[in-house]
């Protein structure tokens, strides 16, 4: 156990945190809105983290005090929000394909905008961000905490007026809105809480992975984290979280296969290297035959692991 | 209770609701009839906010509501339901009535979250007037039920009471009765006269099966290519010439 655990440091904390980063995907959907904005938060909740742990706050030579790290996440958390509202407002007007469009825009004008600024450090980044741990592994003390409490917040949240008010947008906004649902304040609260809880995730991920730049939460986390939802499941918040973190620990276990030997070596190759490719048949694939993924609140419930509809 | 005031909209050219004026009084059971594509359906969606008118205003309860967003006219106490019913499908009976509590109450993201003492206190009673409700259309049987596996008569009851859960003064029924069979659509007669007497309700109605307009309405308006042909009594309705025009044709 504690082999493996060494072994799989890194890889089992990206799992934690690609987790609640599929949750972040999530909650804009609960209200039926397909953004993928979310990667753009996640990337600038790091820089939050790394100017201020760099430039700031100067702390003392040894360990960085965990204490700090959590104003980061509450900085960035709040940088993150006022900017999901005023990217919100505007962009949540579009529907369908046109918004996930504009929000691919966004996060690539947040990159442009980090490649070209001196506070961000250009297209080298911010490297050097000091440790809190004295091993990966022990990220995990912020990451799965982070995971449970926003894997209980959205459990709760379905159970609630606003919570309802967001899935009767998704199932109906016409017939929602002649119920006295407000869309765009909905709309806009769904899309600030996911840009809220990708800040935080970008500050934890800054520190863990040492340096932060502008291929930080770009357009190919977007498409992972697509995947996390689409295959993993879209109509229950159990689906992203079970999709980030298997998704994440599959390319790992592909390199095992490809590792065992007999296999021809270009096959092998591709199950090395082809992540993103087998990530995009998941997801055409995964729309096709299951467009609400894998796991349904119906599969839940077969497994008495769901409620009753009605007792939500 | 409501007027409409020379209410007027066009779609590119095609006049769907030209210049109608009539008002409904306060607890009255107002019928609206006419031919297939007379413009009914526009007028409800005109009224509820989900068209804009392109002249012409609309008064309710004295408050000028021309051109006010569906959830704000939701929030004044007007309801409606769909011609093609438009239940959340995938949802259950019971969250399909909750839903449209949201304007009766007021827990916010946070206190919901957290479990605050009063939102707790809310969503428990959401929880049993939404149960009542589906008692009141005779669904309580089934509340787990998903809204989509229900008999089409069975919809526009549940249609019905989620209608309710907003607590409306003014309710906009459009074509309750379509796709029941004679039976349902009596039992439907006695639960609106039920839910109207019961709960003090203002009604508009749209509907085709005659009997059921004559036997119910206090008054009836007529429409035909937008404009308003006919308006009084049941009785004098039918005898209105214009009225057996615009129906049975003028070789007649």
């Amino acid at each position: 156990m504690a082999t493996f655990l060494a072994t799989y440091d890194f890889l089992l904390v990206s799992m934690v945190l690609a987790a609640v980063l599929a949750l972040t995907l999530y909650l804009p959907l609960m209200a039926g809105q397909l953004s993928v904005a979310s990667p753009g938060f996640y990337a600038l909740g790091g820089y939050v983290a790394a100017i201020l742990s760099t430039k700031v706050f100067h702390p003392a030579p040894g360990l960085y005090p965990v204490s700090l790290v959590l104003i980061e996440m509450a900085v960035a958390a709040v940088v993150s929000g006022i900017l999901g509202i005023a990217v919100g407002l505007p962009a949540l007007r579009l529907r369908g394909i046109f918004l996930a469009l504009a929000t691919i825009a966004f996060v690539q004008i947040l990159g442009v905008v980090a490649l070209n600024l001196d506070v961000t450090g250009g297209a080298i980044g911010i490297f050097g961000i000091p440790q809190p741990f004295g091993s990966q592994l022990q990220y995990m003390w912020l990451a799965i905490p982070l995971l449970l409490l926003s894997m209980l917040f959205v459990a709760r949240l379905e159970r609630t007026r606003t919570g309802r008010a967001l899935i009767a947008l998704r199932e109906d906004e016409l017939a929602a809105a002649a119920m006295g649902v407000d869309p765009t304040y909905h709309k806009v609260l769904a899309f600030t809480a996911s840009a809220v809880l990708a800040g935080a995730v970008g500050a934890i991920s800054a520190h863990f992975i040492n340096t932060w730049n502008s291929r930080q939460g770009t357009f190919d986390t977007s498409v992972n984290l697509m995947a996390f939802v689409l295959v993993g499941g879209s109509r229950t918040f159990v689906g992203p979280v079970v999709g980030g973190l298997v998704l994440t620990a599959l390319p790992e276990a592909l390199r095992g296969v490809a590792d065992v030997g007999g296999l021809p070596p270009w096959f092998a190759q591709f199950l090395r290297d082809g992540r993103l490719i087998i990530f995009g048949v998941l997801i055409a694939l995964g729309t096709v035959f299951f467009p609400h993924g894998l796991i349904t609140p119906g599969l839940l419930g077969r497994l008495g692991l769901g409620r009753r509809t009605g007792r939500v | 209770m409501l007027s409409v005031e020379a209410l007027t909209c066009s779609f590119g050219g095609v006049m769907a609701v030209s210049r109608v004026s009539f008002s409904v009084q306060r607890g009255e059971l107002f019928g609206l009839i006419g031919p297939n594509g007379a413009g009914k359906t526009t007028l409800f969606n005109l009224i509820t906010g989900l068209s804009a008118p392109t002249a012409g205003r609309l008064r309710y309860q004295g408050r000028d509501i021309t051109g006010l967003r569906p959830h704000r006219i939701a929030g004044l106490g007007i309801a409606r339901t769909f011609q093609n019913v438009r239940l959340f499908g995938e949802l259950s009976a019971l969250q399909n009535v909750m839903i449209a509590r949201h304007v009766r109450t007021t827990s916010g993201l946070v206190g919901g979250v957290i479990g605050l003492p009063s939102a707790r206190a809310e969503e428990r009673e959401t929880r049993r007037r939404a149960l009542a409700l589906l008692e009141l259309v005779g669904l309580a049987d089934r509340p787990d039920e998903r809204a989509r596996n229900f008999a089409y008569g069975d919809q526009r009851r549940l249609e019905i009471a989620r209608a309710l859960a907003l607590e409306p003064e003014l309710l906009l029924l459009d074509e309750p009765a379509a796709g029941m069979n004679s039976g349902e659509k009596r039992s439907l007669g006695g639960l609106i006269r039920g839910i109207r007497t019961r709960l003090g309700l203002t009604i508009l109605l749209i509907e085709h099966h005659v009997p059921l307009v004559m036997d119910l309405c206090d008054r009836i308006a007529v429409l035909n290519f937008g404009e308003l042909i006919a308006l009084g009594a049941p009785a004098n309705v039918q005898r209105d010439a214009a009225v057996i025009e615009a129906y049975l044709g003028d070789e007649v």
